[in-house]
């Protein structure tokens, strides 16, 4: 796309040339109160979910006003289909630190998960969408969650390479573990700005209903995790025996390793 | 009226939700059959999976029980209280016909059941996540979350219900102090009312000590507010 | 690439040298190793972050402002690669008795450090007037580089974590990388020494 910019040069002199022009982004991170498709670029359709990508990364206006087009539900599949296939070679790379049978476990779990806690989160995101005022269709809510759920995954995708030394090095599930949600929270403010600026052109009057929806589906998506353990690590079941919500996991978790340090230490 | 407005789909639900007082105030002063049929449907099929959620911790058959209660207890509410509401409302400045003060407040519970209904996949969820309720889970944090979690739903879906009640009364009526006149005297009479048919149709979560069943044996005895002085005395008087 | 290789090599060499020859050339390999391994690594990553915070750059020019960078630390450190040697050379060799806990062996280690900040601090500085013109905004040029900086510490920490040792590994034959490479992470390793720290 933007091929035709040489790479500026290495140190630039004091009296520097004006750079190469790189064409602006279609929109500022933060979206402004320009209507969507005002900008003929914006309304060329989006022909498969590669041009999503790269829509939802570079010009996310032209994703949203795609979205709000009749027939967008096949551009929806795509993004759905990138989302799957991206959280399930994250759930490799997250597998890779267990090995064996959770290389197929965990991105089973993990794209399962992360789809589970989108359809389960998607009524009360309607539901809050219309509460704050906005006029988005069900269709065009869907859209925004999947974009949510596409630049998540796609951003774990390029956090992968960092995940799996961290997966080959270390043998603490709750270092990784720890690891993996910080990955997995910032994906997710990428995310949650997206669909805020998609909203944002809904005429929605406040975020604040959307606020609450994403703390909403931060725990879900957290005790999924939890419902669905062990991601990390390897266990005789493929689903656990024992309810726990993720609090009392994860101190579990923490006092298992606790004890694994300590006994590290006598030895 | 205009042919937008008076146009039928299932769309109009989010109109409800949006609080698009105009379009709503100009439903409710026109009679359609189908539109009332589909806020009733919305009530029924919304509070329905809510009470499904909330009875599926205990056993799924009182699962099955509390989606039959639940909506009755709204409708039931709806429809016992619809003659003293109708008369109310002209009594307290609001000049609306009986069939518009029954239309508004069948659309401000499809309004809360629509909420409900949307939030019953995270009970779902929850109750999933949740311990089985077994003897002593009441004092167990998990059987505190999810009370809290179900007066946070409830509380949310019947406070955006009465607001856009409020918003409703308000445009049709054209004074703010009379609307909220007339909504605090609906909304008194039918948490009177919904208490104690809500009193009647317990167990909702249930107990697991106790039998999974439709009412409690005595169910027509005593009542929600009794059972509540008798407890202000124990605590009080130290009986 | 070839800025990268001959400047990281040149005071990785250095940095060895005090060991060993042997540990010379690995340290020599594996500096620039660090730097191109991380780039290659977080490729993807900071393509995505560049347009996501206001830049709108493709992969690929991505890939090479960041390649600019560790080539702008690769040449200071070359530069700074004779004076490194000298402080070396003043610093008495690993064989008459000097231990983990040796004076002298922190103020190698010191200096070898401060210059490898200082060399990265230039880059970044560098880097910097570039992205903001680029963008066309000051905060979106800054942000990018946040972002690339913390990705490229948290992947680069690791890294040089798996392929110590750069100067000595007490007790150890030379060799390129250590038996235990892959164990721990260095995170871990911080993490746990400000336990011991804080909680004795």
């Amino acid at each position: 796309m933007n091929e035709n910019n040489p790479v500026p040069p290495m140190i630039p002199p004091a009296d520097r040339p004006t750079p190469p022009p790189v064409p602006p982004l279609a929109t500022p991170p933060l979206a402004g109160n320009r209507p969507l498709g005002d900008d003929p670029a914006e309304r060329v359709a989006i022909p498969h979910a590669f041009a999503a990508i790269e829509a939802l990364l570079r010009h996310p206006r032209r994703l949203m006003f795609q979205l709000r087009q009749p027939g967008s539900g096949k551009l929806i599949g795509g993004m759905l289909f990138v989302a799957l296939a991206c959280a399930a070679v994250y759930g490799v790379v997250a597998g890779t630190f267990s090995g064996h049978e959770q290389l197929w476990a965990a991105p089973v779990k993990i794209a399962a998960g992360l789809f589970i806690s989108a359809t389960i989160c998607l009524p009360s995101l309607y539901i809050f969408t219309c509460l704050s005022g906005s006029q988005a269709r069900l269709a065009e809510v869907c859209g925004l969650l999947a974009g949510l759920l596409m630049l998540m995954t796609i951003l774990l995708v390029g956090f992968a390479p960092v995940a799996w030394i961290f997966s080959q090095s270390t043998s603490s599930i709750a270092w990784m573990g720890f690891l993996h949600l910080v990955f997995w929270f910032v994906a997710m403010l990428f995310g949650v700005r997206f669909m805020q600026n998609g909203f944002a052109h809904t005429n929605a009057k406040s975020h604040a209903g959307l606020n609450v929806w994403v703390i909403i589906f931060l725990l879900v998506a957290v005790q999924m995790t939890t419902a669905l353990r062990p991601i990390l690590g390897r266990s005789d079941t493929f689903f656990p025996t024992e309810k726990q919500f993720f609090l009392a996991h994860w101190a579990d978790c923490l006092k298992q390793q606790d004890g694994e340090n300590n006994a590290r230490g006598r030895n | 009226m205009s042919a937008q407005t008076h146009r039928f789909s299932l769309s109009e639900i989010s109109v409800l939700l949006r609080g698009e007082t105009q379009a709503i105030a100009e439903w409710s002063a026109r009679w359609d059959a189908r539109r009332f049929t589909l806020h009733i449907g919305v009530i029924i099929l919304g509070a329905g999976l809510y009470g499904a959620a909330m009875g599926w911790w205990r056993a799924p058959q009182q699962g099955l029980y509390v989606a039959i209660k639940f909506p009755l207890i709204i409708l039931l509410t709806t429809f016992g209280n619809a003659l003293i509401n109708g008369m109310l409302a002209p009594l307290l400045g609001l000049n609306i016909p009986f069939r518009q003060s029954f239309s508004v407040i069948v659309m401000s519970h499809a309004i809360t059941a629509a909420i409900l209904g949307a939030f019953s996949p995270l009970i779902i969820f929850l109750i999933w996540n949740a311990p089985p309720l077994t003897t002593g889970a009441a004092g167990a944090p998990a059987y505190s979350l999810i009370i809290l979690a179900h007066v946070a739903v409830i509380a949310l879906a019947g406070v955006t219900g009465n607001l856009r009640l409020l918003q409703l009364l308000q445009t049709i009526g054209g004074s703010r102090a009379v609307a909220r006149r007339v909504m605090l005297a609906w909304l008194w009479g039918n948490l009177f009312l919904g208490s104690q048919l809500s009193w009647i149709m317990r167990p909702f979560i249930g107990s697991p000590d106790l039998p999974v069943q439709l009412f409690r044996e005595h169910a027509m005895r005593g009542s929600f507010y009794e059972a509540v002085f008798h407890a202000l005395q124990r605590i009080f008087l130290f009986h | 690439m070839i800025a990268v290789v001959v400047g990281a090599g040149s005071y990785g060499a250095v940095m060895g040298s005090w060991r060993d020859p042997w540990q010379a050339v690995y340290t020599g390999i594996k500096l620039p190793l660090v730097m191109l391994l991380t780039t290659a690594g977080n490729g993807l990553l900071n393509g995505m972050l560049a347009p996501l915070l206001g830049l709108n750059l493709t992969f690929r020019q991505s890939f090479t402002m960041v390649l600019i960078s560790f080539a702008v630390t690769s040449i200071v450190l070359g530069a700074l690669s004779p004076v490194a040697w000298f402080i070396v050379y003043n610093t008495p060799p690993l064989a008459a008795g000097t231990t983990i806990k040796s004076p002298e062996y922190a103020v190698l280690q010191l200096t070898l450090a401060v210059f490898v900040a200082l060399a990265g601090v230039i880059g970044n500085v560098r880097l910097l007037p570039l992205l903001r013109q680029w963008s066309g905004s000051a905060r979106a040029g800054l942000h990018v580089l946040l972002a690339w900086l913390a990705v490229n510490l948290f992947m680069g920490s690791q890294i040089s974590w798996v392929l110590r040792p750069f100067i000595w590994e007490a007790n150890k034959p030379v060799a390129f990388i250590g038996s235990d490479c892959f164990q721990g992470s260095f995170f871990e390793t911080v993490f746990n020494a400000v336990c011991r720290i804080t909680f004795g």
